[in-house]
């Protein structure tokens, strides 16, 4: 699966998650911009797309991310890998 | 000396002027001098305990740096050994009494008599914040997301600076070091703004917390003589004391650090406006909820994913038992975390979370859903708030048991002197105060107005919170709350 595919799928996962309507992926972007993803929901998110790629996450992984084109490079990584 | 002593104005008068004058020239010398009068701060409120903080300073230093030099599976033990000791300090200074007497209790023993009475332990002021600092600046070097700091002078100051270490905000290494590795300039909007923060917080100080804890102390006291009327008005007084002591303290201590060119997190960020608990705790005691997520609920909710909602409910009571505990040992602290946990459980279930935020900071005003949705965020931290000013786990649950009665219908009666007017009063600075934070919810504190180009309205505002002060204040001081913790 290409960056592109990665990129769709979690953008679907966050507006299932969140419940939002539509959601604009821009670059750079991190969790403080989409409206509602917090601590309390930041781990349904991960569980979700832990689920959904069939990749599993270390929490130094999780820490280490900057934004979110650094979460789709990490699921790349893992997939490339499996 | 707290912050808001005569003894306060006059050492920060002189620290100030030494700053900018003879210590100004680098980073160093700036630090150098922010240090001293720290320990000069530390030392004068109990000097005996300066070698606690010192301890502290200098065990989380060279952890960290071993931490970092080291590559193997032993980074892991050291982090381990960081964490229980700053753990076990904090625990033999704050919770062994607690433990102790629930020892005895459950052994049948009355009153301890022994050589050894662990009761008798005196909290080191500002333990609970620098420990907590330490601990988060050992995970974030293990964890590598902060380079450890070089300097032990920077971390002193990082650790030590006196603006924060009585009553946090506990703040995060990173922010801090990068503020205080390079040289401040002086700026004189920047100071400016830090005065008008100074006087906000001795504001709500003065004039709301000092005059709360005036009508609602005689009716915490009193309230098994007294109708749920007037229950639901001590509780509602003694949450706006809670919440103006805290977050006046915090402004004053934000405004304070402003003055020496270093900006600490935001504190409180107006949580009476929020449509439900997990809003409220993003906007109450910041800087402790954050730390917390961050350490605490981040890393338990990764650990329990793999069981949905159910794995979050349990992170998030573990969390607020936490919480509750780090205000003191006491089972009222531990109950009232609870039940803040408990909150969030329809929250975690049903809620949409966050997502109308963005939407109701752009309205003039509430829409009816909201402003209800606040009304009952505000009710149940209320009934919390019994708690956590309750003597005892019986007195708190009397008094809830009191207000939940028919007599909240009745007449209320106000106790001790002068108790009616001074309700009043109170009453309308907390209106006051309501509508100021409601107008200035987008800014980063409630006296940001460098936008107020009139400078006669920007006067007439200073005058009219030191008048208030000068009028209104309350003639008995009361030591700030959060100080004990």
């Amino acid at each position: 699966m290409d960056k592109k595919d990665i990129r769709e799928k979690v953008k679907a996962i966050l507006i299932s998650v969140l419940e939002l309507d539509r959601l604009e992926m821009k670059e750079g972007m991190t969790a403080a911009d989409v409206a509602g993803w917090d601590s309390l929901n930041h781990m349904v998110i991960i569980s979700g797309i832990e689920r959904e790629f069939n990749v599993r996450f270390k929490l130094r992984e999780l820490n280490k991310l900057e934004d979110l084109n650094a979460l789709i490079e990490l699921i790349h990584q893992k997939q490339l890998a499996i | 000396m707290t912050l808001l002593s005569f003894a306060f104005l006059i050492f920060l008068t002189v620290v100030f002027i030494l700053y900018w004058s003879v210590f100004r020239h680098s980073a160093r010398s700036q630090n150098i001098l922010l240090f001293l009068s720290s320990l000069l701060f530390y030392g004068l409120a109990d000097w005996h305990f300066s070698f606690v903080l010192i301890f502290s300073i200098l065990f989380n230093f060279y952890v960290a740096r071993f931490i970092t030099g080291n590559r193997t599976r032993g980074r892991l033990y050291l982090l381990l050994t960081g964490l229980t000791v700053n753990v076990m300090i904090l625990g033999y200074f704050k919770y062994s009494g607690f433990f102790y007497d629930g020892w005895l209790h459950m052994m049948g023993i009355q009153g301890g008599g022994g050589k050894y009475n662990p009761l008798h332990i005196i909290l080191p002021l500002g333990i609970s914040f620098y420990t907590f600092q330490g601990i988060g600046y050992l995970v974030d070097v293990y964890n590598e997301q902060i380079e450890p700091c070089n300097g032990l002078l920077t971390f002193t100051t990082y650790m030590a600076y006196f603006p924060k270490m009585t009553a946090g905000p506990i703040e995060p290494a990173n922010r801090f070091f990068e503020q205080i590795e390079r040289r401040r300039e002086f700026r004189y909007p920047v100071a400016v703004d830090g005065l008008r923060q100074i006087l906000w917080g001795a504001f709500a100080k003065l004039v709301i917390a000092d005059n709360c804890a005036s009508v609602a102390a005689p009716i915490l006291d009193n309230y098994h003589h007294l109708p749920a009327s007037t229950l639901l008005i001590g509780a509602f007084f003694y949450l706006f004391q809670v919440y103006c002591d805290f977050s006046g303290y915090s402004n004053i201590a934000i405004g304070v650090s402003k003055l020496f060119g270093i900006q600490l997190m935001r504190n409180f960020a107006s949580p009476f406006f929020s449509v439900n608990i997990s809003e409220y705790w993003k906007k109450w005691n910041i800087s402790l909820s954050s730390w917390m997520m961050k350490y605490v609920f981040y890393p338990l909710s990764f650990t329990l994913r793999r069981f949905g909602k159910p794995g979050l409910i349990i992170s998030i009571l573990i969390t607020f038992l936490i919480i509750g505990l780090w205000h003191g040992a006491d089972t009222t602290f531990i109950l009232f975390g609870l039940l803040h946990g408990l909150y969030f459980i329809p929250v975690i279930l049903y809620g949409k979370i966050s997502k109308n935020v963005i939407n109701r900071n752009s309205r003039s005003f509430p829409t009816a859903k909201d402003a209800i949705r606040m009304m009952g965020v505000f009710l149940l931290v209320m009934l919390t708030i019994i708690l956590f000013g309750a003597d005892s786990v019986s007195q708190g649950f009397y008094y809830l048991r009191d207000l939940f009665s028919f007599s909240v219908f009745t007449k209320p009666v106000f106790p001790g002197y002068n108790g009616y007017p001074k309700a009043t009063m109170t009453l309308f600075f907390i209106l006051v105060l309501m509508s100021v934070e409601w107008s200035q919810r987008n800014k980063r504190h409630e006296m940001q107005i460098d936008n107020i180009k009139n400078r006669k309205l920007r006067l007439g505002i200073y005058y009219a919170i030191v008048l208030s002060i000068m009028l209104c204040g309350s003639s008995v001081q009361i030591d700030f709350i959060y100080s004990q913790f």
